[in-house]
Parts: C-alpha cells; structure tokens; sequence
C-alpha cells in the first residue's frame, strides 16, 4: 500500500522532525500544536480549557506471547510508549511463556501484567485487546490464527513462519479478521527515516539501478545453554534445520525487506525471480547443523531492475560493519544503516563525478569514509545542523529505536481500527458486509498514512524470501522463485 | 371479547415498538430488528392502528452515500471536517409514500409530517481535511468536544414542517425542529431539510444548519502555531450532510 504513497505523504514524519515545522505547515495549510505557546495564550471567548497537547489516542491493552530475549525487549519497548502523551493509554496486561523462570522475569518488567502460562488462557481474556507474538517462528502459524480467530489484533514477528505453507496459512487468516489489524515486525516499514528516503531513491537519485549488496555480520554463537536436556532443544531451536529458517530467515530477514521494498516491490519489479545459494559451517555457530556463514545472490525479471543482482550475506564469525545496505547505480551509491539500539538510522550518498547536480547536496552535511566522501540523508541535512552537533552525540543512542516505531504504528492503527469498528456497528450491525470492510479498510489507510506498518503482504513476501533463500543456501542451488509462491 | 383483547395486545405491541425505536441508540439495529414482534402494528397482519400518530413506516441508515462536513472559520484559513457515517432511524405514519410527482404528501397533520428519529454521528467519524497531519487536528476537535465523554453527536427530529407549495418533480423541503446534543449540551434547534426518494426504497435527508460553539460549551480551539502565533477558530460552524435512509421492509406474517 505505501508504495502507491506520494512523496508528500510519505516523508512527512521525518520531514517534519527535523524542518522548519512553522513554514512547512503554513504551506500545507495545517497546524502544530506546541505545549508551551498554547499553555501561555490567552484564552478564546467561551474557551473553558486551553489545548495544550497533542490528544491521546484510544487506549490498547497489549498481551504479549513470547518472553524470551525479544519477547522481554519488546515488554520494555511497549513500557517506553506510554512516556509519549499520545500512547499513554497503551499497557501490557498480559504476558505468557510457558517457561517459569522467563515469565517470572518478564513480568518484573510489566508489573500490572496477568502472567499465563499457556496462550489459550491469555486469549481467552476479554481484556486483551492485542497480541505482539515473539515465539520461536515454526510456532507463530498456530499461535496467530487462534489469535485472529479469538478477535485480537496482531502483531507476528518475522519471520512470520518456518514454511511458506504455514506463513500463506496467516496471511488467509488476517482477511478473515477483517475487523483486526495485523502487523509483521518488518520494523524499517515503521522507521521515518526509511520513508523519507524512500522517495528519494525512487525518484532517481541513484540513476538506473545496477546492484544492491546488504549484510548482517556478528561475531556470536547461536547456542544457549539450559538445566536440563529437553529445555536446551526447546531453546535451541535455530540451532534446527527442521524448523530454522538460518541466518537469511533469523538474521537477514529485515535486509530482504528494506532492499526489495526500495527496489520498487512486488508491482515495480522489487520481487526477484530466481536466488542462489551458498553456506558454510565455519565455527559451528549456529550448531552443527545449520550453516553459520551463508551468501545469497537474488536476480530480478525483466523490467526495471533488469541485470541488477542483489547480493546479501551474513556470517556469526565476525561482526565488522554489521548490517547495512548498499545501493548502487549509474548517477550515485547510497549507503543505508539501519538503526538499532545502539545507533540511529542513517544514510549516505555517494555521487559519481558524471552525476547530475541536485543542488541541495551543495550545502549538505557530509561525512569522511576511507577515501569516500558521503552526503548526509537526513531531512534538513545542512552544514548549519553539522555544526552544532557534537561529534559524540552523532554516535549516541537513538531516541526512538526502530522497534519503537514499529509498535507504535500497531498500537495506533489498532486502535483506530477497533473504534471504526465499533463505531460502525452501533450504526449498522456487525455483519460482514462489503461496506462494513471497506469503512475499516479507508479508516486503516487514513491511519496508515500517519503509522505506517507492515501488513500481511509485505510479511509474506519477506517470510517467502527469507525461506527460499535458506533453502537454495542449504542446497548451495539456484531456484527459481515462482510467483505462486507470494500468492495466495 | 376477543376484538378487545386484539386491540389490547395491538396497543401493547405500538408501546413496545416506540421503545425499541428509542432503543436503537444505544444498541446494534439487528438486536432490535430481533427483538421486534413478528407483526407489529400498521404491517400486514399486525392490527390497524387507531390513531395518526402511530409512526409505522422507518427508514434505517445506511452505510453508504452518506456525508457529514462540518465547515469553520478562523484568523488562519478557513477549515473543514469531514465524515462518511450517519446512524439512526426516522419513523413515519402510516402510508408515508415520498412521491415526488404528487403536490402533497398524505399523512400530513396541519402542514406537518408528523415524524420521530434520530440521527447520531461518532466525533471520532468526522475527519480534518487538512493535508498535514490530520490526525492532530481530529484530536483537538474531539478534545474541544469531550469526545470521552459524549462520543456521539445526537439529533432527535420533534417536527418536519412542509413548505408549500411543493414543486412537482422537486425534493420535498421542510422546516425541521429538534434537539441537538452536542458534548453533553442539548440545545433545540430549526434548519432546513429536503428528503428526497431514490430507488429500492432509499431516501436522502439532505441539509444543512448553522450552529455556535459556545452554544454547547465547546470552546474554539485556539491552538498557537509556531512562527505565526494562534489561530483562533471563529465561533460560528455550519453542518451539512446528506443522510441516506433505506425503509425497513414490513415483516411477513
């Protein structure tokens, strides 16, 4: 759906984060609320209260399914959310793990959270209006449909599923749940940063296409340890070839998104046709089954990325640069650096000397790598801006982390979503009717527009992606990525 | 002995089809269409009712070709909210036939179209049509109107005053009284309406009136805007909507 945006529409997060919000808004003919002006205002006849903030949005209680490592960060993460006015109605009220001692410890980070030991018994609660599922992946596709199946919204880590099979199995299942938003944790569809930059590379920055190289590299073992034997092949479980989905599914996986999303999508020829595979066991890092060192290379059909290769890997033998994207073409190179919790999203472009001018890039803050001089990608990206940040703090932790976005767009849409609904059915019942879904599908959308998201499409054509890619690494083989794959 | 007791349990049956009729607004129409009894008065079967005033024919909302704009002034520009979604019914006599083609309408009681209903609109349903986030300015009307506690706008129709004469081939055009509760206020008001017929049973209500916010103790927003200070939202807004009605079919016995 964002693909068709505009590039007003898209960029206009980040854009608005860092520009002159007054001018901008004056042009476009909207408003910025600021706290402090409003509070010192003088009062409107018949005003009973001053506004003074940006209105809170309908509250969501949020289960979460899954306490693992992720499981607890995304607890914490959804914590953080109330500290912004607009979500300060969003809770965790429920969490569920059947592992004792993880459930004990998620549940010190969500004190007002009911703590269940199996997920039946959390969904069966009235109260949970949405679920973040953070299980191992080979047990989403149950997890997911009975959760849909009992009226919540949710929000399923991706890789959605270990099968394309299981992962066309959800995406059914969210068009039934019509009345229900389903999110996949494809987090950079949340980021700002992507969507400024996302107009801007589609509109030509980089020239015509020629190759796009994207890796994941840690130096890390997958193996954990546990009490007993049965506890430690529960929890290692990517460890199995049977349900692992390797380094591309479990590593990569938000790589294959972000570069196909750039490279236009399903619809502008961004879905590849054919990957080829290769793998390595190097340290037994990811056990002695499954590959710890694995290259991918994704060729397109014909159209606009004719000739063009995408080439991903990912190792857990050695962390240098970790993950990034590098797009490459005729006019221009653009380094994209995803942000985590450690650093920001950024982004750089490198020009060729033949390149057309921009003319903003004149006056753009720029970056030293090696010999390479990089143009800041940043809304507002001025020499001014580069003046008055400190070195450090360019390298300080992020504000927001990726993952912030990502839940926040789900708790906003959701809860968009189920007001339209009930709104809707007071009106006109609850039936299932044509007009009944496209009322929510226009309220998502308008929502959308401020929260974007991942919904079931851009999930199952990550999780087909990431699977077949595994399996063509494992077999060290080309295969041809039919499109009957991605449909449902 | 058994006509008196037909009638007894006819009058009944009209008591407990106004309630349901007021029922509707805090409940999904098809519970109320469930619980209506299998032949209530005036429809085929059920009893002939004794009086006028029996309000027999009721159009129910419908989810589509429906719009609600709420349009404003202000020192900045002018603004306008949007919505797509009226929920309610309007009842009316007995034999109630919008003919556009005759001069009159039947059921008419001293020029008026006697009439109940109600029209009711969720704030968070109305949308600001501005290309900046909208979403911000949707949030500062539903705080001016309480949203969390009135989340609904609520029009009850009490008269429908024809205008005559009624040009043949043209929508049928009243004067309509009645009380308009807007965040917890319920004011009596007077604006023009049309109703016009479509096909498959569907009218279209259209209309439009004017209206002060401080008339319903909803103060007009004025949000400071960096760089160019506040923009105060004049008092007065005006409503206009066209509202499509489709007749509930009368039950079979």
């Amino acid at each position: 759906m964002k693909k068709k945006k505009n590039s007003s529409e898209v960029d206009r997060r980040a854009f608005l984060k860092n520009s002159s919000v007054a001018a901008f808004m004056a042009m476009m003919g909207g408003v910025e609320l600021t706290a402090h002006g409003a509070a010192d205002a003088p009062q409107p006849a018949g005003a009973e209260a001053p506004l003074t903030e940006i209105p809170t949005l309908p509250a969501v209680n949020l289960g979460v399914i899954g306490a693992g490592v992720w499981g607890r960060k995304i607890i914490t993460t959804l914590t953080l959310l109330k500290n912004d006015s607009q979500f300060k109605n969003t809770e965790v009220v429920a969490i569920c793990d059947h592992y004792a001692a993880w459930l004990n410890r998620a549940g010190a980070l969500a004190p007002k959270a009911e703590l269940f030991d199996d997920y039946k018994k959390l969904l069966a609660k009235p109260e949970v209006q949405a679920v973040v599922v953070a299980t191992p992946t080979h047990q989403h596709r149950d997890i997911v449909l009975d959760a849909l199946k009992a009226g919540k919204h949710v929000y399923c880590e991706a890789p959605l599923a270990h099968t394309i099979a299981d992962a066309k199995d959800i995406a059914r299942a969210t068009q039934q749940a019509f009345k229900q938003v389903f999110q996949a944790g494809l987090q950079e569809r949340s980021h700002p940063h992507r969507h400024f930059l996302w107009p801007f590379v589609r509109s030509g920055a980089l020239g015509r296409n020629v190759l796009v190289r994207a890796q994941s590299h840690r130096k890390e073992l997958w193996a954990r340890t546990a009490n007993t034997p049965e506890r430690a092949a529960e929890l290692n479980w990517r460890l199995q070839k049977a349900v692992s989905t390797g380094l591309m599914g479990e590593a990569c996986i938000q790589r294959l998104d972000a570069v196909t999303w750039f490279l236009g999508g399903p619809r502008l020829g961004g879905r590849p046709n054919f990957v080829t595979g290769f793998s390595s066991v190097i340290l037994q890092n990811a056990g002695p089954d499954v590959p710890d060192t694995v290259q991918c290379v994704f060729e397109f059909p014909e159209g606009a990325n004719a000739g063009v290769r995408f080439l991903c890997d990912a190792t857990l033998c050695n962390h240098f640069d970790t993950d990034y994207e590098m797009y490459y073409g005729t006019d221009s190179a653009i380094l994209m650096q995803p942000g985590d919790e450690r650093r920001e999203s950024k982004a750089w472009m490198f020009k060729e000397d033949d390149a057309p001018l921009l003319g903003w890039e004149v006056y753009a803050r720029k970056d030293v790598f090696g010999a390479e001089t990089g143009v800041s990608l940043v809304a507002n990206a001025s020499k001014q801006q580069a003046l008055t940040e400190k070195g450090a703090a360019a390298n300080a932790p992020p504000a927001i982390e990726p993952l912030q976005y990502a839940l926040q767009s789900f708790t906003a849409n959701a809860g968009a979503v189920a007001a339209a609904a009930k709104d809707y059915a007071e009106d006109f019942g609850e039936a299932d009717t044509p007009e009944f879904r496209a009322k929510l599908a226009e309220t998502r959308k308008f929502s959308m527009t401020q929260f974007p998201a991942a919904g079931w499409e851009e999930g199952l054509e990550a999780t087909v992606l990431a699977i077949k890619a595994n399996e063509a690494a494992l077999l060290k083989q080309r295969l041809e990525l039919k499109n009957e794959f991605f449909e449902l | 002995m058994k006509k008196l007791s037909l009638a007894t349990i006819g009058a009944l049956a009209l008591a407990l089809v106004t309630l349901l009729a007021v029922r509707i607004l805090n409940g999904p129409p098809q519970a109320v269409a469930a619980a209506l009894p299998p032949a209530a008065p005036g429809q085929p079967g059920g009893p002939v009712p004794s009086t006028a005033a029996a309000l027999t024919v009721e159009y129910r909302a419908q989810p589509t070709n429906t719009t609600v704009e709420i349009q404003g002034t202000s020192t900045f520009h002018d603004w306008e909210m949007k919505g797509t979604s009226i929920g309610g019914i309007l009842d009316f006599p007995a034999g109630t036939v919008f003919d556009l083609s005759q001069a009159t309408l039947p059921g008419l009681k001293d020029g008026s179209l006697p009439a109940s209903g109600t029209a009711s609109i969720a704030v968070r349903n109305i949308h600001s049509q501005v290309a900046v986030m909208p979403g911000v300015m949707d949030g500062v009307m539903q705080g001016a109107m309480k949203e969390t506690n009135f989340p609904r706008i609520i029009y009850q129709v009490t008269a429908l005053k024809l205008k005559t004469p009624h040009a043949a081939g043209q929508p049928f055009a009243f004067d309509a009284t009645g009380n308009l509760a807007i965040a917890g206020v319920t004011n009596t008001v007077a604006f023009p309406v049309t109703i016009e017929p479509l096909d498959k049973g569907k009218i279209v209500v259209r209309g439009a009136a004017s209206l002060k916010m401080t008339d319903y103790k909803v103060p007009p927003p004025a949000p400071n805007i960096a760089g160019l200070g506040i923009m105060k939202c004049g008092d007065e807004v005006k409503i206009l909507f066209n509202w499509t009605l489709m007749q509930v079919p009368p039950k079979q016995p």
